[in-house]
């Protein structure tokens, strides 16, 4: 008898948990409201200098809550071109308005020499998809990884990526380097939170509590791979119209992406 | 022949003027000669039995007959200027340089004057005796074999002209191949002897066309290069009876090969240019052997080979580029040039509309308000790139300073397509348009982001500016396999006098200049149409090196021959025996002007311990310059540097490297210069001979109105040819009246 009780006082306790998680979440949706209109903005038909490209990546099979999370897909396509609004208007980078969508399958990738990465601690490259990879950053493509947090999701980033970046160590950028300073200086960083954060008392998820500046750098010493581990500049770009999501956070997010492709066409 | 029926040479009645010794009046002898006319005509005429024409034909003959024997009795003779026997020195230049040892021409030459012409000129003049090798001198006897490492004919016959002013010289009979090298027979010389009246009559010996032989006649090297440069050798040769053989052209840094190529042989006596590709290697100076192997039966193996000085700088020149939004081809240029470790670039991007990104500044300050627009600031770098910017973006100073920074700096710059570049940024209304290869068409819109492949011009084809490949046809093959531009710039016509290297093929049909260059001023200037070379890069393999190459090379060309503020030159790579380096410095001041004013010397060092200092003395004429003159006291290299000082501020120093090569030019262009003896001859009045019609040289020069002449009437009324020519129109006569029965 006291068997079947445990039973069902523990799924009382997952149900609640669940309700209680869920009811949190709505919260978030109603001050976060989704908008997937796809719409292509105006001048997106325009052959411009630089695009905004996003990688669609294999997800990694996961279970639990983990297999909740982790697309491509993530604040795409509203985070890419609000941030590309702010691109235009604070730089002189003739950039198009629309992002790009791009793979490691076809050889697209190659003319879009900046790509970004949504929640790659949720991907899972084959061995040819990482070899491709690494040929992309050979020839002097930029990859800019965001919004992966935690010891689970850093170890199946790096499970992927070490399948063909494993002769060189991902490594803390300091700093000084130029990256932090080839528009604005960012010296004074703070961690970037995902919506999910909200109120943002705690920026951090699961036990990624503090936000790293990573990079793999080339032969030469040149940031190829810049990694925004413990952070979430996708939804800073997302919510950055949003006034429950705070200026700050909006802000450096530009700005570090703003420098990071300034850098990408630098260096 | 001639002689025996006009009782004197041809050369008597070429110089002669026709003269009467009768004394009667020329106009009596045109008034018999029309009484005659008269005369006969009337007489044959009036008369029948025959056609008018007829008639006409006899009358003629009968008058021609008449008036010769009248012209014979005005005794016509010939006046002429003759030397004064005994009292005029005929001087005999000898060629007595080693080239004359090839096909026994001295033996020859030694014999016909021993034999023949000594005898006969001494009987009517007294001889003296020249050397015409590397020093002029006057000699009692011939040397035995021709040893001069230099043939110099001018030194010689100025020698000659400069004594006819002590001494009565009639001529001068020039023994020789005419392989002269001593770079004296110029307009002076010409001038000199044509002042004293002295004719030159060459006797040419040696064939026109040697039978077997391949030769080197000159290999272009540049004589400066940056280390690892690609070096292209422009060797010029010329060969005979090897005709389609093959022959192996190579070029060796002492027992290193550095390049080579097989060579198919050209028709008989063709020049021929053949160019080869090469890696200028390490920093120092090189002496780089260019050869021919030897082909079997060749009958002069040593013009199969020259010598060149390279001398390889371990310098890195500076390059700005100044780029007006951040661009992907920025950063791919910047990729090349780091993997070059003799090209140092400076970058200024426009971020946003009023800020910097600067990379490759060596302080804080420098650059830091942008563009510069002072000659300081500017002219410290050594190439400029102006990317993706738009014209009035510079101040009227700045386009003026990028003027001066090609025409009086002589850098190089190079300017590249993009939305806001070139005509689109209103180039072509500025001052800079001057500089540009190619007149922009004004008008907007000539950028387009669409793609175009490239396709070299035969120009560029040749050039080591698109070499990524050192086989002409594999070079081609694989600008063909490049991929395509991510865009293109339409630009207009290219100026007379810029080469388009490549072209941009955006679809069928169309094409437009994508790479132009052209000298401007001091400097050079290039247009790349495009700012999508980029894809060069992404687009291929990562280990192909086709993007890095192709601007690495640009960029070498563009800064690479940039001269400094002083630059010292010889006026040749080598010279031979005595003859004098002549050392030249051009030197500026700080704002690139003419220096005119300042201290030159220079230091140079040579073999076996060679050391000197001299000073160089302002050019007349040419503000800013500096030369003098300086003999090698022994064959091999040496090594020259200048220092150029006003007052205590040093303006600058330069290095440059020279040979002294002993006796190999004479094995050069061996073959008989018939055409400068020919032209030495007429224009000093003299004639040409060979060998074996030099028999009738003794009389001409009899001819000669230089030195004691006598005038001297010579008739001619008695000459045979007279009486053959009356006794033909009698005979002549006789047989037509004969056969048309009028006798």
């Amino acid at each position: 008898m006291r068997r079947p009780v445990a039973l069902f006082l523990a799924a009382l306790l997952l149900a609640g948990s669940l309700f209680a998680f869920q009811r949190g979440y709505g919260n978030i949706r109603r001050l976060f409201p989704e908008n997937d209109d796809d719409t292509p903005p105006p001048g997106s038909q325009e052959k411009t200098e630089f695009y905004f490209a996003r990688l669609r990546y294999p997800n990694v099979r996961a279970t639990g809550i983990w297999a909740m999370r982790g697309s491509w897909t993530v604040d795409y396509p509203k985070a890419d071109r609000q941030f590309l609004q702010g691109l235009i208007r604070l730089t002189r980078i003739q950039a198009n308005p629309m992002e790009r969508v791009v793979d490691l399958i076809s050889d697209d990738i190659f003319d879009y020499p900046f790509v970004y990465v949504v929640e790659p601690g949720h991907w899972d490259l084959p061995d040819a998809q990482a070899k491709k990879l690494r040929e992309f950053i050979d020839r002097g493509g930029f990859l800019m990884t965001d919004d992966f947090h935690g010891t689970f999701e850093w170890e199946l980033f790096t499970a992927s990526l070490n399948k063909a970046f494993a002769d060189r160590p991902i490594v803390d950028i300091e700093d000084e380097d130029p990256i932090f300073h080839v528009l604005y200086d960012l010296n004074d960083r703070v961690q970037v939170p995902g919506i999910v954060n909200y109120p943002f008392q705690k920026t951090y998820e699961y036990d990624g509590i503090e936000p790293k500046w990573r990079a793999w750098r080339d032969a030469k010493g040149r940031i190829a791979i810049a990694i925004c581990f413990n952070m979430d500049q996708g939804d800073a770009w997302e919510w950055a119209d949003n006034p429950n999501y705070p200026e700050k956070y909006a802000s450096q997010a530009y700005r570090t992406a703003i420098n990071y492709i300034l850098y990408a066409m630098t260096h | 022949m001639f002689e025996f029926l006009f009782n004197y040479p041809l050369a008597v009645y070429r110089k002669g003027t026709l003269v009467f010794s009768s004394g009667w009046p020329a106009a009596l002898l045109l008034l018999g000669l029309a009484a005659l006319a008269a005369a006969v005509f009337w007489l044959f005429l009036r008369r029948g039995g025959l056609p008018a024409r007829r008639r006409l034909a006899l009358g003629a003959l009968e008058w021609s007959v008449l008036a010769l024997l009248l012209l014979l009795l005005w005794q016509p003779a010939l006046s002429v200027t003759v030397l004064k026997p005994q009292q005029n020195v005929v001087a005999v230049a000898f060629d007595t340089s080693q080239s004359m040892a090839l096909e026994e021409r001295y033996r020859q030459a030694r014999s016909l004057f021993e034999d023949r012409l000594a005898k006969d000129l001494q009987k009517r003049f007294p001889i003296r005796i020249y050397q015409a090798g590397e020093v002029p001198a006057r000699i009692e006897q011939l040397p035995a074999e021709p040893s001069a490492q230099r043939t110099d004919l001018g030194a010689a016959l100025r020698q000659i002209a400069s004594e006819s002013s002590m001494m009565p010289v009639g001529a001068v009979v020039l023994l020789t191949d005419g392989a002269d090298n001593g770079g004296n027979l110029g307009p002076d010389t010409i001038q000199a002897l044509r002042r004293a009246r002295i004719p030159v009559h060459a006797i040419g010996f040696g064939s026109e066309r040697i039978a077997s032989d391949i030769e080197i006649l000159d290999a272009d090297l540049p004589a400066r290069a940056l280390p690892s440069s690609r070096l292209m050798l422009t060797a010029t040769l010329r060969q005979s009876g090897f005709r389609g053989k093959t022959a192996k052209l190579s070029v060796r840094d002492g027992d290193r090969v550095l390049a080579q190529k097989e060579v198919r042989l050209p028709a008989d006596g063709e020049t021929w240019r053949e160019t080869l590709a090469l890696n200028a290697g390490a920093a120092g100076v090189k002496t780089l052997d260019i050869g021919v192997q030897p082909l079997d039966g060749e009958t002069n193996t040593r013009n199969n080979r020259v010598e060149r000085l390279v001398d390889v700088r371990d310098r890195k020149p500076r390059i700005l580029y100044f780029e007006g939004e951040p661009r992907w081809e920025m950063k791919f240029i910047r990729r090349a040039v780091e993997e070059d470790a003799q090209l140092d670039l400076a970058s200024i991007v426009r971020t946003t509309e009023n800020r910097f990104y600067r990379q490759g500044i060596r302080s804080p300050q420098e650059l830091e308000r942008g563009f510069p627009s002072t000659v300081e600031e500017l002219f410290a770098f050594q190439a400029l790139i102006i990317g993706n910017v738009e014209a009035g973006y510079f101040t009227p100073v700045q386009q003026n300073l990028i003027c001066e920074f090609a025409g009086r700096r002589g850098g190089g710059v190079l300017f590249l397509g993009g939305r806001s570049a070139l005509s689109d940024g209103g180039w072509q209304r500025s001052p800079v348009a001057e500089i540009l290869p190619v007149t922009l068409a004004d008008r907007k819109g000539a950028f387009r982001r669409e793609p175009a492949t490239v396709e070299l011009t035969r120009a560029g084809a040749e050039s080591l500016l698109l070499r990524l490949e050192e086989d002409p046809e594999k070079n081609a093959a694989r600008w063909k396999a490049l991929p395509y531009l991510a865009d293109y710039h339409m630009t207009g016509e290219p100026k007379p006098g810029a080469t388009v290297l490549a072209e941009a093929i955006p679809g069928v049909r169309l094409r437009h200049p994508l790479l132009v260059t052209q000298n401007y001023g001091r400097g050079r200037v290039a247009l790349l149409a495009t700012g999508g070379t980029w894809r060069w890069q992404m687009a291929q393999d990562a280990r192909d090196q086709s993007h890095e190459t192709f601007w690495q090379q640009l960029l070498r060309w563009l800064a690479g021959g940039v001269e400094e503020r002083v630059t010292l030159m010889t006026t040749r790579q080598t010279y031979s025996g005595e003859e004098p380096a002549v050392l030249r410095a051009e030197v500026r001041d700080q704002n690139y002007l003419p220096a005119p004013g300042a201290v030159v010397s220079v230091h140079l060092l040579g073999p076996g311990g060679v050391s000197d200092t001299i000073e160089l003395q302002p050019a007349r004429g040419e503000p800013g310059v500096y030369e003098a003159q300086w003999r090698a006291p022994r064959p091999g290299p040496y090594l020259a540097e200048a220092t150029a000082r006003e007052g205590t501020e040093e303006l600058g120093r330069d290095t440059v490297t020279f040979r002294r090569e002993d006796g190999t030019r004479e094995f050069f262009r061996t073959e008989q210069n018939r055409e400068l003896l020919e032209r030495l001859a007429a224009q000093t009045g003299g004639r040409y001979y060979r060998p074996d019609n030099a028999q009738d040289l003794v009389k001409e020069i009899e001819l000669s109105e230089a030195g004691i002449t006598v005038r001297e009437t010579r008739p001619v009324w008695n000459a045979p040819a007279a009486f053959l020519l009356l006794a033909g129109l009698k005979t002549a006569e006789w047989l037509v009246r004969r056969r048309w029965g009028a006798i």
